[in-house]
């Protein structure tokens, strides 16, 4: 059977650069950041922390959960981590283009498939490029509000991860000993000193061009496109993660105003005046009677400033000083001293995140605050007033603005 | 078995495991409402990036430098890629995608995107054009 034209002909084929040692490079260096990125990606679900109360948002029974009690030192911990998730995903992004163009002429190999080892392989590595693109696609379109997938983003990239991390695992363990062929038989950096004129086509490897066209570009060259792609799409977000002046450069960041982004508004969110008015009250229980404490007794409490960074799963975050009453000294007023966990209520009248349920070292923390002010003013409506939670390196979202219950576990 | 199967049991062994992995990963996200659409997009990502983003930059690459010295297309197509990366990675806020939900969630505005971007686009030819300038001015070493 003759192959089809087009690239299932080997002489389709032009570039005198494809071969084992670029794909090599590029995969090394690919391997590194989509380690952050996955790595980054799985310690934000922990920090939901989905084995308590409600806080689960992929179903509650998925194995790999919870290992340890997410820490609430230092408080930029978890901007960190999402900086890191967004930031390196956008580095990533080009070299992932270069890899794949690097290999692409396998996908046409004529016939398709020679033996059922090829078979599994082409199996595998069709999951590893679809989760892959998967994960890109919907992390890109979800961090800049474009809803337009249509699905529950938060458990369908959960699960699109975890494909990845099964496909990524065995395409290691196939491609890791041809990488390591490429790098011993041509050296790990020589390639690197050829200039234009003398770089030649590598001398073997399945993704070689039969028939060459001489070099536009060196290797190094190419390495250099690849990182000033990455270099100008970090650049264009990063200064959201990092807050500040920096905000500013981040041309394309969705979350570049400045001052205090907003996440959720008021009016977003259907609180309303009669809700947070002067009826406002809120509610402590756990301990052997129920409280209810008015704005005024809990601005009478005693108070603590401190000031920590908010970050968001977005990769967004913001610093700032916050006055309030510590959760330690309200767990004490409620009855109850050593909580092992404290259910929040927000009075939101709907949402998946009205809730939240904290464990017992962020309620232990002297910095985690029942915030009754911001930068030295009340809060404002759409930051939460009269009272939000804000607990050092927690997920912005589990932040709770709104405040109307809390509900502590001895 | 290596000559029937085409590889050592090892391989088989590995793909086995990892396939099992993910077999379990994709069952439990058909069962999330919208799952035609996560499978949509799933296959989607192969289909767009080998049938439609690869052919079409390589074509374009392919006709840019057809009958032109060597040497001369880089000034190009590095910017232009760049560009192009950006608008890739940065379509939904360019082109206001998620407007209407950021503005509900954040009370903001959302403004200037697509102007930023053809700013920064037009710094990016710029500066090669320059590039191009300086380097083959008689005289200069390439």
């Amino acid at each position: 059977m003759r192959a089809p034209p087009g690239p299932f002909q080997p002489r389709f084929w032009k570039s005198p650069l494809r071969g084992p040692w670029l794909t090599a490079v590029l995969g090394s260096i690919l391997l590194v950041l989509v380690g952050i990125v996955a790595l980054t990606g799985f310690l934000s679900h922990l920090a939901y922390q989905p084995d308590l109360g409600r806080n689960a948002l992929v179903d509650r029974d998925v194995p790999f959960t919870t290992f340890f009690d997410w820490p609430t030192g230092p408080s930029w911990l978890y901007a960190l981590n999402q900086g890191l998730h967004v930031n390196v995903g956008l580095i990533a992004l080009p070299v992932l283009l270069a890899k794949l163009w690097s290999v692409i002429p396998r996908l046409f190999q004529f016939p398709p498939v020679r033996t059922p080892a090829e078979g599994i392989e082409r199996v595998s590595i069709s999951l590893l490029v679809a989760s892959t693109g998967f994960l890109f696609a919907t992390g890109l379109v979800n961090m800049q509000y474009w809803y337009v997938f249509q699905f529950d983003f938060v458990s369908a990239h959960y699960y699109a991860a975890v494909v990845f991390v099964a496909a990524l695992a065995v395409h290691l363990v196939v491609k890791i000993p041809v990488a390591l062929r490429a790098y011993r038989s041509r050296g790990v950096l020589a390639p690197l000193r050829q200039s234009l004129a003398e770089t030649v086509p590598e001398p073997d490897g399945d993704t070689l061009a039969v028939e060459p066209d001489p070099p536009t570009v060196s290797r190094r060259g190419l390495l250099a496109a690849v990182g000033a792609g990455s270099l100008v799409l970090v650049t264009a977000n990063a200064g959201q993660s990092i807050g500040g002046p920096l905000r500013s450069i981040a041309f394309l960041a969705p979350r570049r105003e400045g001052g205090f982004p907003v996440n959720k508004t008021a009016a977003g969110a259907k609180v309303t005046d009669a809700l947070v008015g002067a009826d406002y009250r809120l509610v402590l229980r756990g301990g052997p009677s129920e409280l209810m404490l008015t704005l005024d007794d809990l601005r009478e409490l005693p108070q603590a400033t401190h000031t920590l960074t908010l970050g968001c799963v977005e990769g967004w975050s913001t610093r700032q000083v916050w006055t309030g009453v510590p959760l330690s000294e309200l767990a004490r007023l409620a009855g109850v001293d050593d909580a092992s966990e404290l259910s929040v209520g927000s009075l939101q009248p709907a949402g998946v995140l009205r809730q939240a349920t904290l464990a017992r070292n962020q309620v232990a923390d002297s910095r985690s605050l029942l915030a009754l002010s911001v930068a030295g003013e009340e809060l404002s409506r759409d930051h939460g007033y009269p009272a939000r939670i804000i607990v050092p390196g927690l997920p912005g979202v589990h932040n709770t603005k709104w405040v109307g219950s809390l509900d502590f576990r001895a | 078995m290596r000559t029937r199967y085409g590889s050592s049991p090892l391989h088989l062994l590995a793909h086995l495991a990892a396939l099992a992995l993910a077999a379990w990963a994709l069952l439990q996200a058909l069962q999330l409402a919208g799952w035609e659409r996560i499978v949509l997009w799933l296959v989607g990502a192969i289909v767009l990036h080998d049938l439609v983003l690869w052919p079409a930059y390589t074509t374009l690459d392919r006709l840019a430098r057809r009958g032109r010295p060597a040497g001369w297309s880089n000034y190009v197509r590095v910017p232009v890629g760049l560009s192009a990366l950006l608008l890739l990675a940065f379509f939904p806020v360019i082109c206001g995608k998620g407007e209407a939900t950021y503005m509900r969630v954040s009370g903001q505005s959302w403004e200037g995107y697509a102007g930023r971007w053809l700013i920064v686009s037009a710094v990016l030819f710029a500066a090669a054009g320059a590039l191009y300038l300086v380097r083959s001015r008689p005289g200069s070493s390439s």
